[in-house]
């Protein structure tokens, strides 16, 4: 468990773990922040779970240098990461908590692997962003490439000083700490990529799938994951559950985070449907 | 220190600033929110810049409601988390939709006040208006991107440039290799044909009476087969030797006072002057075979092409010159037409003045152990009054 190749994974993914408890509880943070998020959520199930908390790739304090746009073009490269850490760790049968984008994330790891996890939470979960014929995903194609103008604005001020990323911040070490230290920002190019690969991902043929009991929270209203979307997802999971959380935004575990930790505990107390052969 | 008197005179208007009038009508834009987003109170600023009647967006709208759809998923991705993380974000970049559809670009700045329970209680927002500070960011980005893709290119240019050199390179091994195996697959017939030839001379008898001035000619063309091929195994040699052998600091009198009686013993009496100046760079660092042979050239060159009637005087100096270290070579010999024979001076084989014998090797090896110094030749001539070679190499 402590060999140099599993030791690179936890390093790589920023990986940290805490609390008490056999089964271990796996928490992923969405697009636009990292591990940083599950403040108000985590420490509640620290008491009965081994909670781990990791940065994916390019967000955070994870390895930027590790970011290579080719190997990350799809949200696969995380699920490995993500199954990697998993394996580092020799955890099976976890409880993943994923959010926004790491809710398909984790749809795609317990397909690949179902063994390795025991319950999957998708908070604000979407598997495809952009309208599509009948199928109302909330966006249109001009509205991320909107975003992605806004994330360039927004990353003015550093694009001078700032070497690219995949050449890595080797030669400027002082660039990754002043990037650790900023709070849920990060490489304005990773930033962009990693939007591109979010926003115009679609992951819709996948959901009938995943073959773990599944809890789908979704806020009442959410621009980002619309109910509908909700919906969408809770009738394609074969084993899912939706529980619509009343209050706004894309965060429910940062605006209502006593209502998140109530619904996920239900779900985690009620034991798991025997599925049916 | 200040004392009362200079203390400007105000205008007692102005002390009672109006606090309402200042919230309605600053030069920036506020508004307050729930923790959701919900508008509760704007000022007048906001409003005219958006074109809504406060009753439109109070309590029935949101603020990332005003922004456009691209700016609405960057606040509710990491505005939003930031705030209730952080209690405050500041100079986010978004543009906000104004009734009529155009847009507005603003910064953001925001701070979270929370309850005596720390619960979320109002959000408080400045927008500033930065419509001409965006144009000059956005020409910014424009110009970060042609940069980048410009450097894209250089490197892509680069890479092409590396591979035609490590074309070139290789090419040049297997010219030099040509060379060598012409001159040394050449060299055992030719000196059969020169046996051949003496034993033919020795015990044949030719009835006609011009044999004699043919046989002349003859061993005179052999002559030049010879001297050709020991030219060119001689620049392939020293291109070895040079390749084998280090870098070493060569103190210039000593060497050139070799060269020069080594000239004597080779070229036989002659009546010239040499004066030797290396005061201002004694040494040099370079390959010892490399400037041997590039000294006994020029020197050689500077005896053997001596204006007739007229005494060689060579002089040879070295100085600094802006980083570099010249080494010249002036002589006061015959001279070279550099405007009808300038740009094949260097050139291997070419001869300027057939009367004298050569081989046409010496400048083109003097030319190459230069370049592959890394420095340059300069030439300067007059037909009649002498040449003066001025090599810079690196200091």
């Amino acid at each position: 468990m402590s060999s140099p190749a599993c030791l690179s994974v936890l390093k790589r993914n920023n990986v940290t773990v805490s609390g008490a408890g056999r089964q271990a509880m796996v928490f992923v943070h969405g697009f636009g922040c990292d591990q940083r998020m599950w403040r108000l959520v985590a420490p509640a199930f620290e008491a009965r779970y081994r909670v781990v908390l990791l940065d994916l790739v390019g967000a955070g304090g994870s390895e930027l240098a590790a970011y290579d746009p080719e190997r990350y073009s799809s949200l696969s490269a995380h699920a490995d990461d993500l199954l990697e850490v998993l394996h580092a760790l020799a955890l099976h049968d976890v409880v993943l908590v994923g959010h926004s984008v790491s809710a398909m994330i984790g749809v795609l790891a317990a397909i690949r692997e179902p063994a390795r996890f025991a319950r999957l939470v998708l908070v604000g979960p979407s598997p495809r962003y952009i309208n599509d014929r009948d199928y109302v995903g909330g966006f249109e194609r001009a509205d991320i490439d909107e975003l992605l103008e806004a994330l360039d604005s927004n990353y003015l001020g550093w694009s001078g000083h700032i070497t690219p990323v995949i050449m890595g911040h080797r030669e400027r070490p002082e660039l990754a700490a002043e990037l650790n230290d900023s709070f849920c920002r990060t490489d304005p190019a990773i930033a962009r990529h990693f939007a591109r690969v979010t926003f115009l991902s679609d992951n819709r043929a996948d959901l009938p799938g995943v073959p773990t009991p599944t809890l789908i929270l979704q806020c009442s209203h959410d621009v980002i994951a619309p109910v509908t979307v909700g919906q969408y997802m809770h009738r394609h999971l074969p084993h899912s559950e939706l529980v619509i959380l009343d209050t706004s935004g894309h965060c429910p575990h940062l605006s209502a985070p006593q209502a998140t930790i109530a619904a996920i505990d239900h779900f985690l107390r009620v034991p798991a449907p025997v599925p049916v052969l | 220190m200040m004392n009362e008197e200079s203390l400007p005179e105000l205008d007692l208007r102005l002390t009672q600033e109006n606090l309402e009038d200042l919230y309605e009508y600053a030069p920036c834009g506020y508004c307050s929110c729930l923790p959701d987003g919900t508008l509760v109170k704007l000022n007048q600023t906001l409003l005219d810049w958006l074109g809504y009647s406060r009753e439109e967006l109070v309590a029935h709208r949101c603020l990332q409601q005003l922004f456009t759809m691209g700016g609405r998923l960057h606040y509710e991705t990491h505005c939003a988390p930031l705030l209730l993380l952080r209690d405050q974000v500041r100079e986010l970049s978004y543009s906000l939709r104004r009734k009529n559809g155009d847009t507005l670009p603003v910064l953001l700045s925001a701070r979270l006040v929370r309850d005596t329970d720390g619960q979320p209680l109002v959000v408080r927002c400045t927008l500033f208006d930065i419509t001409e500070r965006r144009k000059y960011e956005q020409e910014l980005l424009r110009a970060k991107v042609q940069a980048e893709e410009q450097g894209a290119q250089l490197a892509r240019a680069n890479e092409q440039l590396q591979a035609k050199n490590e074309q070139l390179t290789r090419i040049n091994a297997d010219l030099d290799s040509f060379v060598y195996t012409a001159s040394h697959d050449l060299k055992q017939p030719i000196n059969n044909m020169a046996g051949l030839f003496a034993e033919l001379k020795h015990g044949a008898s030719f009835p006609d009476p011009e044999a004699p001035a043919m046989v002349g000619m003859f061993e005179e063309a052999l002559g030049q087969i010879l001297d050709t091929i020991a030219g060119l195994t001689e620049v392939v040699q020293l291109q070895r030797k040079l390749e084998q052998v280090p870098l070493e600091v060569v103190e210039l009198q000593p060497f050139t006072e070799e060269i020069i009686r080594s000239l004597q013993q080779r070229l036989g009496e002659y009546d010239a002057a040499f004066s030797l100046d290396f005061t201002e760079v004694p040494t040099l660092c370079i390959a010892r075979p490399g400037l041997h042979s590039l000294l006994y050239n020029l020197l050689s060159n500077a005896i053997k092409y001596a204006m007739p009637g007229r005494s060689p005087r060579v002089h040879v100096r070295t100085s600094r010159v802006a980083g570099e270290v010249l080494l010249s070579v002036q002589d006061n010999g015959r001279g070279i037409d550099l405007e009808r024979h300038g740009g094949e001076l260097f050139q291997l084989f070419r001869r300027f003045h057939p009367d004298v014998v050569g081989s046409g090797m010496g400048l083109y090896l003097v030319n190459r152990l230069v370049h592959q110094a890394g420095g340059r030749v300069e030439v300067d001539s007059e037909v009649g009054q002498g040449t003066t070679f001025r090599i810079y190499l690196a200091g």
